[in-house]
Formats: structure tokens, C-alpha cells, sequence
């Protein structure tokens, strides 16, 4: 006894030197389980994923609270319920108590989606009009339309995680239920909290979408020649192209350069694999420092405060045809 | 990629053609300096991997100027292949025979012996004399300077130029010139 | 019945051999003929890879300080200094910019490389080091250093 006793920290040492190595041996059984499970899922039609509510830990109003917690907002629950609720599980539910024949209502985020995105296309307009204060009207639309489009609202709602708290008929949920989940929240907001902790919301969230991407890319302009005579026509200014540098004139990779000069002064200057190329984007970098949003462009200001007020002094009116 | 950023890229890696006036150079001085522009190496943007190199068209590749006895001495030397097919050319015999040799030679050798080699020569262009095809020509855009100075012959001045020139000091005319 | 001893004549080939040799392949992935599927040919080849891995970290340093050089000397040359001016220039004005920041500069800022090109030659000057190899040529003439930094910085001080 005393013998073993004696040898126990060496016998323990031992056992505790193969167990160093936990995450080595798998045993022999499992890849061929693996493989076989793979086999058998890919028969049926592929790997089935089940929402989380599903599982038995669920707790909806603890995830609701949760998800206005990590947002440091303050909703109200109902408004918050109500705002996740999509239309097609309302009427499944309502199909569903049909047989079981008792009634409780649930009330569908319809309404809520409309209130938030009238609100997320006015904040943004306004926001947008302060903070690139040149950008003709018909820019500020079409970067409006980019960020209040459907595949980048669901994606700000899939990231801020209402992919598994959104009750709807089918799971996965579509990227047109996620967007509207978005509008939803951000009505809900509005009712809750008031317009200033809405504005901030919707600031954080889907303006910061811009940030590092270029604002022009999201305007196509078709005629930059013709709209910049206009625009300088307006000012009485005539515009005189001239080609500043070429390389390469009979070869494949010829590059030409040319330059706008108003008034003896130079514009802008634009580079192209052809003449006309050239100038159309010796145009374009002349509209783009006409409207502000060159490439070496003060970033944009993503800390604004409340409802900014704009001042329409210096834009440009492209006519709209 | 927006078409400004495209417009960029290819303005950036565009290829200037440089002409490089041969006349009474050292090929093998001048051959460091093409072979800067041929392998891109003047540009901060350089990468081995990334073709950036530009074409030079060197002219008047007949007018070079070998230093000391070179022409006399230097050998050049060239195998067909087949046994007994090794030949050693003088230079003077190499320039009678292609005035472009020489230079290209030389840019070749002061090149690092990769398989990039052989696709940077062909960026190079070698007339012998002033005329340059047109299409050739019309690319040009820039001219790179030449190493040593060459001075204008004194047959080349024209005569009243000459004769109406200043002179320090002038021999008496009774003095016999050796 | 149950036959227990035909079972102990099998050798055991290792309980994680499947997984042990996913380490391999996962590697070998994008290799060519049996080097990828066979695991004999493909362990002898990703061994190599891995010991050429090790061996190029040291290499992959000199590399890019080389190409830092050549991409400087070129930068330089098109302000006709030379490389020697530039480095001794700026470690006497105190500015320790090293090689990638100075090579990265002469990429992107091209404004920013010719001031310090200025300031490195004329360290230089002031310090009575006349460079024989620099061409004849002046830099940064046209940038108006002494408006834009000397007086703004002196009307700070005086502040």
C-alpha cells in the first residue's frame, strides 16, 4: 500500500502527460459516421436549418428585450413585437387558430413599415442635402434610392440579428421581409423613443453605409459634356478642350490626356484610351469639383446631431427633362 | 471598377516611347541608361513581376563610338548550333555587316540573364540612321539624354561663322605651319 | 459464438488516421496528379512547400527592402538626387521616414516625396556635402516650401 502510495505523483505524471495532447486522437469510427450522416442529409435534399426559436432555450421576450438592449435604445415591447411580426405569419396563425378556434390578434408590422420609411427617406434627403451641399437633387436621389434599397436594408437588419427573432411563415427569411423588418424597427423607434433617438438610429445605421465608397458611382451621368456646358452656359463661361499629353499614339494602349481650360484657367484634366474618351472624363472630373465630391474630398461627416437643416445656396439644378 | 478608377489604372501603366540618339555614344554606357527605361526601373511604381517596362527607339545606332582600340579588338562571338559553327567577329567586321548589332548587343548583356530578357529586347527598336518609320515616330513622347557631349564639327559650322569669329591670338603670316 | 482472436490478429492502423492525413491534404489541395490524392506523394511535396515557406520568410525581406531601393532610386532620379543624398539629407534633418514609408510616399504622394527630396538636398547644402553624382538640376522649385512651412511655423511659435 504504501508502495503505491509512494509511486501515485509518478503514475499521476504519466496519465498526465497523454492527456496533453487532447484534440489528436479522433477515433476510428467517426469520419465513416460523418461521411455516412453527409450521405443521408444530401438524399433527403441537403442540410436543413431550423430558426432558433425553435430550439427549446427560447425565450422571445428576453430576446426582444436583449436586441433594444444592445442597441441602447429603449422600446416599447409591444411596438417591438408588433414590429417583428410579418404579414405571412399573421395569416398563418390566423389559419392556425381558425382550427383550434380561439382568437388572440396579432397585429402585423404593416403600418409601422410605412411610418419608418417615410421617416428613413426624409432623414436621409435631408441629411444627405447637408452634408454634400452641391450634389444636384438628382444625385442625392439616386444615392437615397441606394441606401433605402432592399438588398442593403436587409443586410443592415441580418447584421444587427432580427434574422432569427423575425416571426414569419418560412425560414430562411427573405431579403424583402428583412428590409421591411428594418422599416418596422425604425418606426417603432419613432413611437417609443421620439425623433431625435430615430434620427441617430437611422444615422448610425444606414448612412454610415457610405462610408469609403465613392458618391458618384451612384448617379450615372450619360452626357457629362453636355450637362457641364449647361451648367457653365448658366454662369456665361465657354469651355475650351485641349489634348495636354498623348503616349502611345498607334498602339493598342494609347493614352491621351485632356484638358479643360475656362477662361485660360485650367478645370480639370481627364485621361482615355481615345480622344472622346478622354474628354468625357476630363467632363466628369469637372462636374464632380463642381459638385464637391472629387476624389481627395473632405470625408463625410457621420456625427451630425438631430434633424440637420440644410441650405440650399450653391447647388446646381440639372433641369429634368 | 467605376470608369474613373479604370481611366487611373490606365493612364498609370501606360508606356511612353522614348528615342535615344546613339550618335558618338559609348554603347555600353548608353546601354545602362536604355536599359533603365526598358525594364521600367525609372518608374516609382517598378514591380520584376508587372510589365512595366517602356519601348526607347534608339537611332543612328551606325554613329557609335567604341572607346580606344575596340574596334580593332573587341570580339564577338556566335555558335549555329552545329559543330563546328563557332565564330568570332571583330566589331568593326559585326558594324559593316548590321550597324544595329553592336547596341543591341550591349543592352542585352547589361541586362540580368532572366526569361525576362528576351521579352524586354523586344521593346527595343534600333535604326541605324535618322530614318524612323512613321507609325513609329508618331508614338515617340519623350527623349532620353545622351551620356557624353557631342560637340558640333567644325566643318559643320558655316563658313562666315567661322571666319568672323573672335580670336584670342593668331599665328604671324610668315610662320610655317608643320 | 463471438471469435475474439481474429479480431486481435488485425493491426490497428491508428484510430485518427483519416484525420491525421486531412492535415496533409487540406494542403495539397491545389497540387497537380497524385501529389494531391495519393498521400505518400502528397506528404513528401507539402514538407518541401513548408520547408520552402520557412526558408523564404528571410528571403521575402531582403526582396521587398530590394525593391523598396530600386522603387526610391527611381523616385529620386525623377528629382535628380541620388539615393545617398536622400537618405544621408533626411537622417541629418532628423526625419527617419524608412524604406517602405519612403518608397510608399513616392508611389502615392508624389507632392510630399519631392518636399522631402527639397529638404534632404538642402540639409545637404547647409551642411557643406556637395554630391557629385546629383544632376544639375534643382528640386522642389515650384513648390513654394518656404511659403507654406517656414512662416506658418514661426507664426505658431510666436502664438
Amino acid at each position: 500500500m504504501a508502495l503505491v502510495r509512494r509511486f501515485v505523483p509518478f503514475l499521476a505524471k504519466a496519465v498526465r502527460i497523454q492527456q496533453t495532447t487532447q484534440a489528436q486522437k479522433i477515433h476510428r469510427w467517426v469520419a465513416p459516421t460523418l461521411m455516412e450522416l453527409k450521405r443521408r442529409e444530401d438524399k433527403l435534399g441537403g442540410k436543413k436549418y431550423y430558426p432558433r426559436n425553435t430550439f427549446l432555450d427560447w425565450n422571445l421576450e428576453a430576446e426582444l428585450y436583449a436586441f433594444g438592449q444592445r442597441l441602447n435604445e429603449e422600446f416599447d415591447s409591444d411596438l417591438l413585437l408588433q414590429a417583428f411580426t410579418d404579414r405571412s405569419y399573421v395569416i398563418k396563425e390566423e389559419m392556425k387558430q381558425k382550427e383550434m378556434d380561439f382568437d388572440i390578434k396579432m397585429k402585423d408590422n404593416k403600418e409601422l413599415a410605412d411610418i419608418g420609411e417615410n421617416f428613413i427617406r426624409a432623414y436621409i434627403q435631408n441629411y444627405l442635402e447637408t452634408v454634400l451641399p452641391k450634389f444636384p437633387l438628382e444625385g442625392l436621389k439616386c444615392i437615397r434610392n441606394h441606401l433605402t434599397s432592399e438588398s442593403v436594408l436587409a443586410n443592415i437588419s441580418l447584421h444587427l440579428g432580427t434574422k432569427d427573432i423575425i416571426l414569419a411563415a418560412e425560414y430562411p427569411v427573405d431579403n424583402f421581409i428583412l428590409a421591411n423588418t428594418f422599416k418596422a424597427i425604425v418606426g417603432a423607434l419613432l413611437d417609443s423613443s421620439g425623433e431625435e433617438r430615430a434620427a441617430h438610429f437611422v444615422r448610425d445605421f444606414v448612412i454610415t453605409q457610405l462610408q469609403g465608397q465613392d458618391v458618384n458611382e451612384y448617379w450615372p451621368i450619360e452626357d457629362p459634356w453636355t450637362m457641364l456646358t449647361d451648367i457653365l452656359k448658366k454662369d456665361g463661361a465657354t469651355i475650351e478642350p485641349r489634348l495636354i499629353g498623348e503616349a502611345g499614339k498607334n498602339t493598342l494602349l494609347a493614352c491621351y490626356r485632356v484638358g479643360l481650360y475656362v477662361d485660360k484657367k485650367i478645370l480639370s484634366t481627364g485621361f482615355g484610351e481615345s480622344v472622346a474618351v478622354a474628354k468625357e472624363m476630363a467632363a466628369r472630373e469637372a462636374l464632380k469639383k463642381i459638385f464637391g465630391t472629387e476624389d481627395h474630398m473632405k470625408p463625410i461627416n457621420f456625427q451630425l446631431d438631430g434633424i440637420p437643416k440644410p441650405n440650399s445656396q450653391s447647388r446646381y439644378q440639372i433641369s429634368a427633362s | 471598377m467605376s470608369a474613373a478608377k479604370r481611366v487611373q489604372q490606365w493612364a498609370t501603366f501606360a508606356r511612353t516611347w522614348h528615342i535615344f540618339d546613339c550618335k558618338w555614344q559609348d554603347p555600353y554606357d548608353s546601354a545602362n541608361v536604355i536599359k533603365k527605361y526598358l525594364m521600367g526601373l525609372h518608374k516609382p511604381i517598378y514591380h520584376p513581376m508587372n510589365d512595366s517596362g517602356d519601348v526607347v527607339v534608339c537611332i543612328n545606332s551606325k554613329e557609335i563610338a567604341l572607346r580606344g582600340d575596340e574596334w580593332r579588338k573587341r570580339a564577338y562571338f556566335h555558335h549555329t548550333g552545329y559543330p563546328g559553327g563557332a565564330s568570332w567577329t571583330l566589331a568593326w567586321e559585326l558594324h559593316n555587316k548590321d550597324p544595329t548589332l553592336i547596341i543591341k548587343k550591349a543592352v542585352y548583356r547589361s541586362m540580368k540573364g532572366n526569361l525576362q530578357r528576351r521579352h524586354t529586347m523586344q521593346r527595343l527598336f534600333i535604326y541605324p540612321g535618322e530614318e524612323v518609320p512613321h507609325d513609329v515616330m508618331q508614338n515617340v513622347t519623350n527623349q532620353i539624354r545622351q551620356l557624353r557631349f557631342v560637340p558640333t564639327r567644325l566643318d559643320h559650322i558655316p563658313e562666315e561663322v567661322t571666319k568672323t569669329y573672335p580670336k584670342v591670338m593668331d599665328f604671324p603670316e610668315d610662320y610655317v605651319l608643320k | 459464438m463471438v471469435f475474439l482472436t481474429v479480431a486481435n490478429w488485425v493491426r490497428s492502423r491508428g484510430p485518427d488516421e483519416f484525420w491525421r492525413k486531412r492535415r496533409v491534404f487540406r494542403l495539397a489541395a491545389h497540387y497537380i496528379g497524385r501529389r494531391r490524392n495519393c498521400y505518400s506523394i502528397a506528404v513528401r511535396n507539402v514538407h518541401r512547400a513548408l520547408v520552402y515557406a520557412t526558408k523564404a520568410r528571410k528571403l521575402k525581406k531582403q526582396d521587398m527592402i530590394d525593391l523598396w531601393n530600386t522603387r526610391i532610386n527611381a523616385a529620386c532620379e525623377q528629382h535628380n538626387i541620388t539615393y545617398f543624398t536622400l537618405k544621408e539629407g533626411l537622417d541629418r534633418a532628423n526625419i527617419l521616414l524608412d524604406r517602405k514609408s519612403l518608397s510608399d510616399l513616392a508611389c502615392w504622394e508624389p507632392r510630399t516625396f519631392e518636399s522631402l527630396a527639397a529638404v534632404a538636398k538642402q540639409k545637404m547644402n547647409y551642411d557643406g556635402f556637395i554630391d557629385n553624382a546629383d544632376k544639375k538640376h534643382p528640386t522642389g522649385v515650384n513648390l513654394n516650401l518656404k511659403d507654406v512651412m517656414l512662416e506658418a511655423w514661426l507664426k505658431e511659435r510666436k502664438q
